[in-house]
């Protein structure tokens, strides 16, 4: 019976996994921005070591470095594009055909999110990895990957309860692109796309560590440059807080919003 | 037991309002107007377990809220509903087992796969067996004449054609009760007739309730015993179609054709002529005061008719009749 019930998210997650390898020349085509990026952060990042006279800066070399980016921008490349989403869907009315089937509506966003990022971090991580394996070496360690792959999993949940929170603010306002703006600001900034936390003061990177954001992105990313198993444990625990937290609010905005939940057209 | 209960249901809607032009927007963004829109107000009706149910009138009657308040996805204002027994705002995952929805304006097949995918995907989430699932498939694609449009994309796909693999997809968990907004929306008199025939068979042979609303008086006629006609939020009729027509059909329409030429002030007494040619004429008549008997008489009595016909005015006519006879009602401010 729960076999069945579960079943049914994971027919919805492949189903969009189909639909998002149906155009792979468009895949493949939206992979060549990391590529270029990887570039990009190669010839900023290789003179700023050569103008510091450092082989390191703040523990990490430029290998780590850019192994470390690669594995950030994968992860935002290819998070979950839900709150744009499900605004269009309640501008466009679609909802309704959301909203009248038998499964939990935000199990059945997640799913969909999941098979829409799948391939896109597929091929972000394939692209990204080939260019930066052939601009500064091989990843400093492989022996972490299963670790890391658990962190980005756990990083791609926070991720997702964040999207559905601003995707459920469309059912208020039907307009999320502000707050998306702002999120995606801070992603930038305390989630360690810009430059590594560490390369931050003592007190902001104790500060961002512990928000969300680094907890979707940096942290899976440090991770794979110097794993650990008690770096893992101690992220493992800021990652399921924040999923507990997030999942929580998520659950009460959902609620709150059916009842206000208006549609247009018809 | 009814299929479907609905008491004093209504329902409100906030909108934000905006004056025209830059100097409108910065108003409404100093001081944001709202006004209170009462898209359904205190409606109720029943429906009975298999029965095709005609819900009808203009655009923003308030027939697409009441069909989304009915599966659960608004939440009412006021009144109480009941769906094959389930509260639909309250038990809204309950009630999707039993009933299948087409809101004909909104694609829910995947755009980018051929519909059999979806098919499959709607068996995962109606919980069936896939043995159940190939054959339902096999038989929907029987009767909706779709065999060969599944493995196609359904991007690619004729809008008459996704209608009718939409409509077939809203049945493959055999639901009791079938919710279709505006079906035969854009489709062209072929594909409408197609897909109403096929909608009425699959009533009949699996005993599913149909409630359908359109604008399209053609989809009513062709469908549906009963009907309710909406406006403003609020029923203005419900009854028998062929009482509708009855009470409303006493303009009746007379074609008749003489085998001498007519005359150039060709009148009847009681009709009035709206078109005369060289040996026909078209005229209307009301019977309350005109009997059909007396009319009869009269054009027979004027020698060498050789042929009559009596009709009634189309339903959409009679239709926007009632709507005219019903003054818009002010919107609560």
């Amino acid at each position: 019976m729960i076999g069945r019930k579960l079943a049914k998210y994971g027919a919805v997650f492949t189903t969009q996994l189909q639909s998002a390898a149906a155009y792979p020349l468009d895949l493949a085509a939206r992979s060549l921005s990391i590529v270029l990026f990887m570039v990009v952060f190669f010839g900023l990042w290789r003179a700023t070591f050569a103008a510091q006279g450092a082989t390191s800066i703040a523990g990490l070399s430029l290998r780590d470095t850019l192994w470390y980016l690669m594995l950030a921008e994968t992860i935002v490349l290819s998070r979950p594009r839900m709150a744009q989403q499900i605004a269009a869907q309640v501008r466009d009315g679609s909802i309704a055909y959301l909203l009248n089937k038998p499964y939990s509506f935000l199990l059945y966003q997640a799913a969909f999110s999941l098979g829409d990022s799948a391939l896109r971090m597929l091929f972000n991580g394939l692209a990204g990895g080939a260019v930066v394996w052939l601009l500064v070496g091989p990843p400093p360690a492989i022996w972490g990957l299963p670790l890391v792959l658990v962190a980005m999993a756990l990083g791609w949940m926070i991720d997702f309860c964040v999207a559905a929170l601003l995707g459920l603010t469309a059912f208020f306002s039907e307009e999320v692109t502000a707050f998306e703006w702002i999120y995606n600001k801070l992603l930038f900034l305390l989630g360690g796309l810009l430059i590594p936390l560490d390369f931050f003061p003592e007190w902001l990177q104790r500060v961002a560590k512990a928000l969300p954001f680094a907890a979707a992105i940096y942290g899976p990313a440090r991770l794979f440059v110097s794993p650990s198993i008690s770096a893992f444990a101690g992220l493992l625990a800021i990652q399921v807080g924040w999923i507990c937290g997030l999942g929580l609010l998520v659950a009460l905005a959902y609620r709150q919003g059916t009842a206000h939940l208006s549609i247009n057209g018809g | 037991m009814s299929a479907i209960s609905v008491r004093n249901l209504s329902k409100r809607f906030v909108t934000r309002q905006k004056a025209p032009g830059l100097a409108g927007s910065l108003r409404a963004l100093v001081r944001p107007e709202t006004r209170e829109v009462e898209a359904v107000r205190g409606i109720s009706f029943e429906m009975e377990p298999g029965e095709l149910l005609g819900f009808i009138g203009p655009n923003g009657a308030g027939k697409s809220t009441t069909i989304k308040i009915l599966t659960g996805i608004l939440h009412p204002s006021g009144g109480e509903a009941s769906v094959l027994g389930h509260v639909p705002w309250r038990e809204r995952r309950a009630l999707a087992y039993k009933i299948g929805t087409v809101f004909g304006q909104r694609p829910q097949l995947w755009y980018h796969l051929p519909a059999l995918d979806t098919f499959y995907l709607f068996g995962k989430i109606y919980e069936l067996d896939d043995a159940l699932v190939r054959a339902r498939v096999r038989l929907l694609a029987e009767a909706f004449e779709i065999e060969d449009l599944l493995a196609t994309p359904v991007r690619k796909l004729s809008l008459g054609q996704r209608m009718r693999c939409e409509v077939a997809a809203s049945l493959l968990h055999q639901p009791r009760l079938l919710l279709l907004d505006e079906p035969s929306i854009g489709l062209d008199v072929v594909a409408k007739q197609r897909i109403r025939d096929t909608i009425r068979r699959m009533s009949e042979q699996e005993g599913v309730g149909v409630l359908l609303t359109s604008h399209d008086a053609g989809d009513i006629e062709a469908l549906c015993r009963r009907v309710i006609i909406v406006n403003h939020g609020q029923i203005v009729y419900q009854d028998k179609v062929s009482a509708l027509k009855r009470a409303h059909l006493t303009t009746k329409l007379v074609e008749v054709r003489y085998a001498e030429a007519l005359p150039d002030d060709f009148a009847v007494p009681g009709a009035e002529l709206l078109k005369a040619g060289r040996y026909g004429a078209k005229l209307r008549f009301d019977t309350r005061t005109t009997p059909a008997e007396a009319l009869v008489a009269r054009l027979a009595a004027m020698g060498g008719l050789v042929d009559i016909t009596i009709t009634d005015p189309s339903l959409e006519e009679v239709i926007r009749a009632i709507y005219e006879a019903q003054a818009p009602v002010e919107v609560a401010a």
